[in-house]
């Protein structure tokens, strides 16, 4: 009985030790291209496990409520904040960190981590409008404007056309851009503005939709959706692909919209550490960066990428703000606990009316 | 005598040690977690601390007050409870038929009937609530017919994509099998003799179902309602992807207070009602079932 229960307590055990070593990465969702990710565990000899997540609520709730065991996490700016004011954050080892030169001086040094001691740019987002090109251009829109989203009297003709992200802080960041305000601005009289604004556009609206207006747009459902740069270059990619009779196109409203930059970062508590730093110098070299813009269609944050990512790419402003259109775009700042309650208040009411 | 009642006590022990840790410990964290302050960055705050030496306690009613301080909470557990109560009744009068159906028919195809009902959950639940979206998608082919229909006769295209039907079909799509499975257990038993005796009186076929079926199965009907009352009670995931812009359910402000506003406290006072609701529920129904179940 005794050697039974060894063999079976051996044979449990053996495939763990023989397996490669694994690294855990906790990333947005289709944010790592597939090459760069055969290439890193060719390279490492090791197995590289994703875990994804589509909001950045959705990964600080995780981590927070003691999710453990990851190596390596891309958090949005505020987020790097709020993890490095909870001491979540390993302090970076720059010297295993030989291509962090290659970073572009205008993103590091940030407010949120003034010294980049915890973290280091992985590639940015812009928040903005994809549109269906066909429908607009039918209807005489320029979408280059949030008008676009929240004037009623724009929207009387896209009616049931339009959705909108389903996350209070994209959603009054837009609003209060559109108002002439900081996406920051947490004064309660500026949001209950930007409330006012929601409420009225609200009607036309098909729906708050975060996860599947790639789709929407794609197969011609939806015309105008706000979200991400790079879901948006997905849908043109999709509606290409698929031979639609119109085109998916986006922009940066004028007025200015949110630029979400995000950050490798190393837990306290990860098991593979010197991994880790690998696997974060890996993505700094300039070759596998460039596979982000050029395959995912990130913006990014890496000087040594330039030479390599697509030139049609690099002239769109949207992915390649240049100085002018960066002078518009903020990032969201973490708020406090009082903050995050009168918006969540403020959010649902908007959603029960 | 002593020692089957040992025995029992041994036995019930593992399900009652189960229920006791899954559900009372962790209402009971919820009950003080609603009484506390929520952390900065989530999470909650400590809820005691020593000042000057003294111990001071950090707790609050601030988030009881917030329930009420507006109406908006109670408006949403208002509108929750209505989608629920209407999907339990479309559950009745669309699973009734069904249940009895498969009851009076023959003893060998019963089995099949019976799978065919349960097939549905072979598949993921979120799985089949996408199937619905693209059946209901513009471009999808019901909303094709309908308008297509519509257009006959002159009327305007509706979109069923977004909208508070979308809701409460798929509610009602994915809650019928827990309808018409204790109401099949119930109506398999019953004795066709009565059915017989009645019809040897002169009853008429109605009179015989609302004199003798209906009043037998109520029991079927009250446990039917409490398993498809309290999971819409509490759903949020077809809400958040069939609903339109007014869609959202109680469970979906719940799960932002952890998840958006990673504000617990507030999250836990919402729980708590829901909580607190559902029990009523369970408790009403099973009332009216002992009731029911003792008066034939």
């Amino acid at each position: 009985m005794k050697r039974l229960l060894a063999s079976i307590v051996f044979m449990a055990v053996t495939p763990l030790a023989t397996a490669a070593t694994q690294l855990h990465l906790f990333n947005w969702n289709d944010y790592i291209a597939q090459d760069t990710v055969a290439a890193f565990e060719k390279s490492c000899n090791c197995q590289l496990v994703q875990d994804y997540y589509s909001s950045t609520e959705e990964m600080m709730a995780k981590l927070l409520a003691g999710a453990s065991g990851y190596d390596v996490v891309v958090p949005t700016q505020n987020a790097v904040q709020a993890l490095i004011k909870q001491k979540f954050l390993l302090s970076l080892d720059k010297n295993q960190l030989p291509n962090f030169k290659n970073s572009d001086p205008g993103f590091l040094n940030r407010s949120y981590d003034p010294a980049n001691t915890y973290s280091v740019p992985y590639a940015f987002t812009t928040t903005l409008v994809g549109y269906n090109e066909q429908q607009l251009a039918k209807l005489g829109i320029s979408p280059d404007d949030w008008s676009v989203i929240f004037d009623p009297k724009v929207l009387e003709k896209l009616k049931g056309k339009v959705t909108v992200m389903d996350d209070a802080e994209e959603l009054f960041g837009a609003a209060l851009k559109y108002l002439g305000y900081s996406v920051n601005d947490r004064d309660e009289k500026h949001l209950r503005e930007a409330q006012q604004v929601i409420m009225a556009a609200k009607p036309y609206w098909a729906a708050f939709n975060s996860s599947s207006y790639i789709k929407e747009l794609t197969v011609g459902n939806i015309w105008v959706a706000h979200g991400y740069s790079s879901d948006m270059v997905q849908a043109r990619a999709d509606a290409d692909a698929a031979d639609r009779d119109f085109n998916v196109n986006f922009v940066l409203p004028k007025q200015g919209a949110v630029l979400a930059l995000d950050n490798m970062v190393i837990p306290k508590d990860a098991k593979n550490k010197k991994l880790a730093h690998q696997f974060i110098n890996f993505m700094l070299d300039g070759k596998n960066a460039a596979a982000l813009t050029n395959e995912i269609g990130a913006g990014n944050p890496n000087a040594a990428a330039a030479e390599f990512i697509d030139a049609t790419i690099k002239q769109q402003k949207a992915i390649f703000p240049d100085a002018a259109t960066l002078a518009t775009l903020e990032t969201i700042e973490a708020s406090d606990a009082k903050q995050r309650r009168l918006l969540n208040k403020l959010w649902t009411e908007i959603k029960i009316k | 005598m002593q020692t089957k009642h040992w025995q029992q006590r041994l036995l019930t022990l593992p399900p009652m040690s189960y229920l006791l840790i899954f559900f009372a410990v962790p209402t009971v964290i919820m009950l003080f977690a609603s009484f506390r302050y929520a952390g900065e960055y989530g999470g909650l705050a400590p809820w005691y601390s020593y000042e000057e030496g003294k111990l001071a306690f950090d707790l609050t009613l601030e988030n009881w007050q917030r329930l009420f301080e507006t109406d908006i909470y109670l408006r949403l557990f208002a509108k929750s409870i209505g989608y629920a109560v209407l999907t339990t009744l479309l559950c009745i009068l669309l699973g009734y038929p069904l249940a009895l159906m498969i009851a009076r028919s023959p003893r060998k195809h019963r089995d099949l009937l019976l799978l065919l009902v349960i097939l549905p959950f072979w598949s993921n639940f979120l799985v089949r609530i996408y199937a619905w979206m693209i059946i209901f998608s513009p471009s999808g082919a019901l909303t094709h017919m309908i308008n297509s229909l519509l257009d006959i006769f002159g009327l305007a295209p509706i979109s069923l994509m977004y909208s508070p039907t979308a809701v409460i079909v798929c509610l009602v799509y994915v809650h019928l099998p827990f309808m018409v499975l204790p109401l099949y257990a119930n109506l398999e038993k019953h004795d066709p003799a009565l059915l017989d005796a009645a019809q040897d009186l002169g009853a008429t076929r109605w009179r015989r179902f609302w004199k003798i079926t209906w009043p037998i199965s109520l029991p079927g009907v009250y446990a039917g309602s409490i398993l498809v009352f309290i999971p819409v009670l509490g759903m949020f995931a077809i809400p958040d992807l069939l609903g339109g812009t007014d869609g959202i359910m109680i469970a979906n402000v719940i799960k932002q207070q952890f998840v958006e506003s990673r504000d617990w406290p507030f999250g836990s006072v919402l729980s708590m009602v829901l909580t607190v609701a559902a029990v009523l529920a369970v408790l009403l129904g099973a009332k009216f079932g002992q009731q029911a179940g003792q008066t034939r």
